[in-house]
Formats: C-alpha cells, structure tokens, sequence
C-alpha cells in the first residue's frame, strides 16, 4: 500500500519531519515541532516556493480526520462519522447520562439495541470505563454511556431512557 | 533584591515588546542591563542572591544543552555534522583569534573570545528556521547539523577550560568514577526514576530541581568542572526520559536564564579601563562578516551554491546564549563587554537577516557574481533527494 515516498527525519532542537513525495511530483512536508505545533508545508511540482500553514495538535488532528475520509462533526457530546467511500454512509456516537429509571436494570433487561436499533459500545463510571459492556452489565444511576447508531436509532434510544 | 525585581521587571517587558515584533530576546535582555548595571544607570548591582540565581540560569541553560545531546543520533548523522562544521569551526576560530589578538587581546583572552565568536546561537537559529517558516529549505537540514556540531564544540570546551590545580589525570579520573556513579544510579534505578516523574504532585520537579543542583554542588566539592558534569549529567538523564526532565526543568530554566542574561549586562562594565571601542567594534562587525565567510563556503560545499551561503549565514549569524556562557564563566572585563557587544549586533542584524534572506541573496552575491544572472533560480528547497 506504501508505495510513495514518505522519509521521517529527527531534527534536534526543532522535532520530527515527514516528507511525502506524491505521484505528480508534488511535495508535502509536515513537522512536529517541540513546541507541540505542527507545520505543514506543501510544495507544488512547477513553484520553487513553499506555502506553509501552522496547526495547533487539535487543529492537526481534524486534518487528519478529513484526510483519511472520516469527517467529522463534534458538538459537545457526539460526533457523527461520514464515510465519503461507503456511498456516504453516516454513523453517529452519542453520550447520554443514564437517569433513575435504568439504575438496578442490565443490559440484557433492557434490550436497547432490539428495540431502538442503538448499541451501547461503552459505559463510564466514576474514573473506570467499560468497553463493550455484556449482557449480564447492570447499570447504575449517573452511568455515561456511549451509544453508536444512526441519528433515528439514537432518538428512539433516548425515547427509551426517558420512557423506561 | 529590589535590584533583581526591576531587572526582571524590565525584562519582562521587554520579553512583550520582542515576541510581538518576533525579535530575538536576548540581546535586549543584555541591553537592559547595561542601562541598569555599571555601564549606564548603576541602578542595579550584584549581590548574593542575584550572584546565585545567575549561577543557576547557567546551570540549566547547560542541563537543557545535555538533554538535547543524543549520542546515538550524533553517531549515525555523523558525517553531516563534521561536514559543515569541521568549516565553520576553522573559518571562525581562526579569524576570531585573530583578529583579537591583532586587536590587542592577550593570547588566553583571545582564546575565550575566539570560542565565544565560534558559537552561533542554537535557540536564535532553531527559532529562526521556525518562525521564518524555513524548514522546508534544504539548508534548514544544515542549519541544524551546524548547531549540533557547535553544541559538541561548547561541550569540549567546558571540560578542557577547566579551573582545577589538580593534574589532569586526576581530575578526568574523578570525572569518570562520577560518570560511572551516575550511569549505574540510571540504569539500576530507572523504573523508579520514570515512576517518580510520572506524580503529578511536586516530586518530580523536586527531583529535577535538586539533581542538577547536587550534581553542581558535587562538582564543585571534588573539584571537577561543574559545566561539563551538569552537560553530562543532562545527556545520561536523556537517555531515561528526556521529555519530561524538560517539562520539569523548562521553567527554571527560562526564569534564571533571563536573570542571567541581564545580569550578565549589568556586571558588564563598557567604559572600564583597557576597554578598547575599536576592538569592540572591529570584533562584532568581523563576527558578522566571518560567518558570511564560512555560510558561503558551506553553502558553496554542501548544495554548491552560494545562496544557500548566504541562507545559512543568516541563520547562524546570531551569537547568544553559549558565546555568553563562556565570557561568563572564563572572561575578563575586557572579554566581557566585547562579547555583549557583539552579541546585541550579531543577534539583532541576524534576526533581519533570516527575516529578508531572498533579498539578500540578491544584494549580497548577485553584484559579485555576473554569471549567477543568467543561471535559472531553482530555488533554495530541498529537492535533489
């Protein structure tokens, strides 16, 4: 799959350099610099001058994102995920805070994912998480979870926390 | 103590004024304190407490030069580093040593002025080719190489100007037994060192803060040079978790090295006696004028052009914090107010230097040099690789 020509090179005091050679010549650059910026420099094949664009690591990072086709869209507590390859396929990730009305029931008792089509992918209490809870996991009052479904399946899912 | 809170006061400001216009700091810092100190308003003098918080801005300006030494890498990119510097080193030190000992200096001052003339300042070419937006150009990769090569030069020179009666053997014998003190402590005990900085209570800054200070203590009670073992110290620590000793130490570092630097200007007497204003002159025009000569030839030997000459001068061109260091540990009153005065000269006309380099391309060779006019530029990026 790697068939450009990408170098990485530590240069002391300044960071870490990557350079990609793409097919048509062109030239991108990026260093990481120790300040925790990053600096992305593009050279076009024909120009002798470079353009170069500062980044922030989470400015970088959402760059990343949109360059390796998943974007984006944060709001405070969910993200949604387009996959522009998958003939635009969206999935969205959302936290909800699990109220009275779920505390003492299990993940089995509730059967979320029959019902709404959501699936809970992971659970937060107090400073330990829980990935891919079973079945048999009994939620507690103030519980975080995550829930990953399309935009219908997590509204019926919320229907669901408030209704139960 | 009121002195130092002005002086830090002063500096602080001026730190403001210098980061907004993206100049270099340090040349005003010293400006700063030639206005307060001896040689303008003696409104600042030193004392104890300013006496040891410089001796501290020197000791971590030094630990944070160990840090940043990486033996293995220096290692495998050995040839470019001797490349280029092996040049930078001759052209520099020769025409520094001689022109101050023309200039009047003694041999053992010339010497000392010669060294401070040789060192570029790392964090001013570092900075440079950052905010210049200049990595991309293939002779940032030089620039760097050349710093590295200059660092192992300031290195060298902090063991051998030592201070000690002793004989040699038996100081490089005590220098060694530490050494391998040290080696075996970080070996041995690197779990627990790397738990210890991992806390996020005052531990690890603790622990950052009194190593470099026992290991300066310690030197100085056996007697070995203290530069040289705060420098080595830095590397083996390097070698644990380089990172996070620089997160520990970073912000004694940038406070004392300020009090350093301006103290250094305060301490610094211009109009002292058997200070010579045309060996001042002279040496700081020459400092600029010598890098020229050793930028054009590296440029000339390494991309074969003498654009990238002149690109690499205006990296390099500033003198800074090591051409400091060593006025201040092993420089007279003469030596002194030289180097302050070629370091506000080398650092100022360097920064406008990097910051217009293309014009100066064309300033600098193209009169010179008729032929360059009908070559095509093919621009200073890295690109024949």
């Amino acid at each position: 799959m790697i068939d450009m020509a990408l170098r990485s090179i530590n240069l002391p005091g300044i960071g870490t350099k990557y350079e990609l050679e793409t097919d048509k010549k062109d030239l991108v650059a990026i260093f990481f610099l120790k300040n925790g910026n990053i600096q992305m420099y593009t050279l076009p094949h024909d120009s002798p001058t470079p353009s170069v664009a500062e980044l922030t690591s989470g400015e970088a990072r959402r760059l990343g994102a949109i360059l390796s086709g998943a974007i984006m869209e944060a709001d405070q507590e969910s993200v949604e995920i387009a996959f522009s390859a998958l003939s635009d396929l969206r999935i969205s990730v959302h936290t909800y805070v699990m109220g009275k009305h779920c505390a003492g029931k299990s993940l089995e008792d509730l059967q979320i994912r029959a019902r709404t089509g959501a699936t809970i992918i992971a659970v937060s209490r107090g400073d330990k998480n829980v990935i891919n809870p079973p079945p048999a996991f009994v939620f507690e009052e103030g519980d975080t979870v995550v829930a990953i479904g399309e935009a219908d399946q997590l509204r019926a899912f919320e229907q669901v926390l408030l209704v139960t | 103590m009121q002195g130092i809170v002005l002086a830090l006061s002063a500096c602080l400001v001026l730190a403001l004024i210098t980061k907004k216009l993206s100049l270099p700091s340090i040349p005003f810092y010293i400006i700063a304190g030639l206005l307060l100190g001896q040689s303008g308003l003696s409104l600042v003098g030193t004392d104890e407490v300013s006496l040891f918080l410089t001796h501290l801005g020197l000791l971590f300006l030094l630990f944070f030069l160990g840090l940043e030494i990486k033996p293995g890498r220096i290692w495998s990119n050995q040839k470019a580093i001797l490349k280029s510097g092996l040049l930078d080193l001759h052209i520099n030190v020769l025409i520094g040593f001689l022109a101050a000992f023309a200039l009047g200096f003694s041999l053992y001052d010339a010497l000392i002025i010669a060294a401070a003339f040789f060192i570029s300042s790392t964090a001013m070419a570092v900075t440079s080719l950052v905010e210049n937006h200049k990595l991309l150009m293939r002779e940032a990769e030089t620039v760097v190489w050349l710093m590295v090569f200059e660092d192992i030069v300031v290195i060298l020179l902090l063991a051998f100007i030592g201070t000690s009666s002793e004989h040699p053997l038996v100081v490089l014998a005590k220098i060694l037994a530490v050494l391998a003190v040290i080696l075996a402590i970080t070996r041995f005990g690197k779990e627990y060192i790397i738990s210890v900085l991992k806390r996020d209570d005052e531990l690890p800054v603790l622990l950052t803060f009194s190593a470099v200070l026992g290991i300066a203590g310690l030197a100085a009670a056996w007697g070995i040079p203290e530069s040289f073992m705060v420098i080595a110290f830095g590397t083996i620590l390097g070698t644990i978790d380089p990172i996070s000793f620089e997160i520990h130490s970073r912000p004694f570092k940038d406070v004392f090295l300020v009090v350093f630097f301006v103290f250094f200007g305060i301490t610094t007497d211009l109009f002292a006696s058997g200070v010579s204003w045309i060996a001042i002159i002279g040496i700081s025009i020459l400092a600029v004028l010598s890098k020229l000569a050793s930028g054009l030839a590296i440029g000339k030997y390494i991309h074969g052009s003498r654009d990238s000459g002149v690109e690499i001068w205006s990296n390099t061109t500033g003198r800074g914090e090591f051409s400091i260091a060593i006025a201040a540990l092993y420089g007279s009153t003469v030596v002194s107010s030289t180097v302050a005065a070629m370091v506000i000269v080398t650092s100022i006309l360097g920064s406008f230097a990097a910051k217009y380099s293309k014009n100066l391309q064309n300033y600098l060779i193209r009169p010179v040099s008729k032929e360059y006019l009908d070559v095509p530029d093919e621009g200073c990026v890295g690109r024949e690789r």
